[in-house]
């Protein structure tokens, strides 16, 4: 195991963080070897670099964070600005308007109604155009591609292989996690082996705990190919899959939302009072307020 | 005192933090934001001890340092203005050129191409004892060929290859327009660039608020001529060696030598 850093080291590591903005582990691996200049030592174990790091970047409100590839079981790193206030905000490289609707994609995505947190590319333009449309101006199609381009590009968003939905960049997975913590903590579903958030894989229907597909393979492979769900031990049949072009699973909320509406048309058929709102078809009605006022 | 003290390093570090935030977006850091988003109501004669802290703080955890650019007056006179008169910063690295070379610090593709571009049309420029007709900048960037991530027209990026005349010469003035924004390239009247010690004129402050898309009716009697940006980011040395490397000759004292007499000034090795 190295010795600590000298100053020269970790700034060294720092600059390289910063440029590379979002990397793998393997790439960090050997840039932390070159940085040590040494041969001799292969660098098995990066923690005590990352807490090195973290230890004097805290007090600058940044912190090397990391999520895994969810389907690769790669893992990325990144340094992350941890206290969105506004210094950190004041020197962002997009106009208000594009802040607006990157958020409104981000949070679009996150929340889908089936649990894939993916929209498709005509809703997310659909979303982009109708929010800068608000104050600068329709953009053209071409317009609002680039500008979603750019977000993908600086790792915000990302689209799949076929290029035919919008999910989240690496970047807000691993940057936004409070954002979605404070907010939106009845979307998140976090993989039952792993711990760590799932934006794609398997939901067990016994329970409704969710399984990376990566961690799933690690599961079968271990177990003569059958899929047993790490929380509840029961058998998965692999159709209850959510992520991009998938039939999806809805949330627990949007389920009772569901429930609640159609007891209230049955209630309102049966000539019946609907009586109060559970809290989490609240929380969905607030969501939607937000919507709505936009397309107002 | 003590916590007058602990609330002044808490302003260091948020200075830090906007700097870097700065950094990341490609932005200067200008003085008039440092005064709104971060010092606030600190009166003026804290402001320099906040820098120097703000600046030890970013060489001891980042190995950067603020480094001024020069307004745009001061810039043909080739002197830079002290830190507390300056008006804007960009972060540079304290670290070793060894140290640097070491990391390969990652540059995407496209910053590969605007930085290739950048120092070509800089050395051009360099070479024409630092001022190029306008006209005569867009012909070389022409033939030059812009990096296509620049070109933000749909017609012009898509179509490169079987380009108009028009849209080349469209192509050409956004590029340069590019470096303007940048910061690399100025826009001065004719007479009042040059190297070494020519004199000012103070229309460069007013030349460089002139359209940056090259506009034919502003474009008689003016010149373009190295940026604040440039002049902080490049020697004339460093420059003599690119040429040198660029058009497969050694850079010997009589190459640079040479170099200096196209520059308008002697080249010595400690610039």
């Amino acid at each position: 195991m190295p010795m600590a850093m000298d100053d020269t080291e970790q700034q060294m590591l720092v600059q390289w963080c910063m440029a590379a903005q979002v990397f793998t582990e393997s790439e960090f691996r050997q840039v932390i070897q070159r940085t040590y200049n040494t041969e001799e030592e292969e660098i098995e174990d990066i923690q005590p670099v990352v807490e090195q790091i973290n230890s004097s970047m805290g007090a600058f409100s940044l912190e090397l964070r990391s999520c895994m590839d969810q389907t690769t079981g790669t893992r990325r790193w990144a340094l992350v600005n941890t206290n969105a206030d506004a210094i950190s905000t004041g020197a962002t490289p997009y106009s208000a308007s594009e802040l607006v609707t990157l958020k409104t994609l981000v949070v679009g995505v996150f929340t889908e109604k089936m649990g894939n947190y993916s929209l498709s590319l005509h809703d997310a333009l659909r979303i982009a155009t109708k929010r800068n449309g608000t104050v600068a101006g329709t953009l053209t199609r071409a317009e609002t591609e680039s500008l979603i381009r750019k977000f993908c590009s600086d790792g915000w968003l990302a689209t799949d292989s076929d290029d035919g939905y919008v999910v989240l960049g690496d970047r807000s997975i691993i940057e936004l996690q409070s954002f979605f913590n404070v907010g939106f903590a009845d979307y998140i579903r976090l993989c039952s082996l792993c711990k760590e958030m799932a934006t794609l894989g398997i939901v067990c229907m016994e329970c409704m705990e969710a399984v990376h597909p990566y961690c799933a393979n690690r599961l079968m492979s271990a177990s003569a190919g059958q899929l047993s769900c790490p929380a509840c031990n029961k058998l998965i049949p692999q159709l209850n899959k959510f992520g991009p072009g998938e039939r999806g699973v809805p949330h627990a909320l949007e389920s009772v939302a569901g429930s609640v509406r159609g007891e209230s048309v049955a209630a309102s058929v049966r000539g019946e009072s609907v009586g109060v709102e559970e809290p989490a078809t609240q929380s969905i009605k607030k969501l939607r307020i937000e919507d709505s006022s936009d397309e107002e | 005192m003590e916590e007058e003290s602990q609330a002044s390093e808490r302003t260091a570090t948020d200075l830090v933090r906007y700097a870097l935030a700065c950094h990341a977006s490609g932005k200067p850091i200008r003085r008039e934001n440092l005064k709104t988003h971060v010092l606030g109501n600190t009166p003026t004669r804290n402001t320099r001890p906040l820098l120097d802290r703000a600046n030890t703080l970013l060489t001891q955890n980042f190995g950067l340092k603020m480094v001024a650019l020069p307004s745009h007056e001061k810039i043909l006179t080739n002197k830079a203005p002290p830190t507390t008169a300056a008006t804007k910063w960009v972060l540079q690295s304290t670290l070793p050129d060894a140290a640097r070379q070491r990391l390969e610090l990652a540059q995407t593709e496209d910053q590969q191409a605007i930085l290739g571009f950048a120092t070509t049309v800089l050395s051009l420029v360099f070479v024409s004892n630092m001022s190029v007709p306008v006209d005569q900048l867009v012909l070389y960037v022409r033939k030059l060929g812009p990096p296509q991530c620049i070109a933000t027209a749909a017609d012009t990026r898509d179509t490169a290859e079987y380009a108009s005349d028009a849209q080349m010469e469209s192509a050409a003035r956004e590029a340069i327009g590019y470096l303007l924004r940048q910061g690399y390239l100025d826009k001065v009247k004719l007479g009042a660039s040059g190297g070494g010690e020519h004199g000012a004129e103070t229309q460069a402050t007013q030349a460089s608020q002139l359209p940056t898309d090259g506009g034919d009716r502003h474009d008689e009697g003016m010149m373009y001529t190295w940026g604040p940006k440039a002049r902080t980011e490049f020697q004339p040395l460093d420059m003599a060696r690119f040429i040198a490397a660029a058009t497969g000759q050694e850079c010997s004292d009589e190459f640079i030598k040479t170099i200096g007499r196209a520059y308008g000034s002697n080249i010595t090795a400690s610039q």
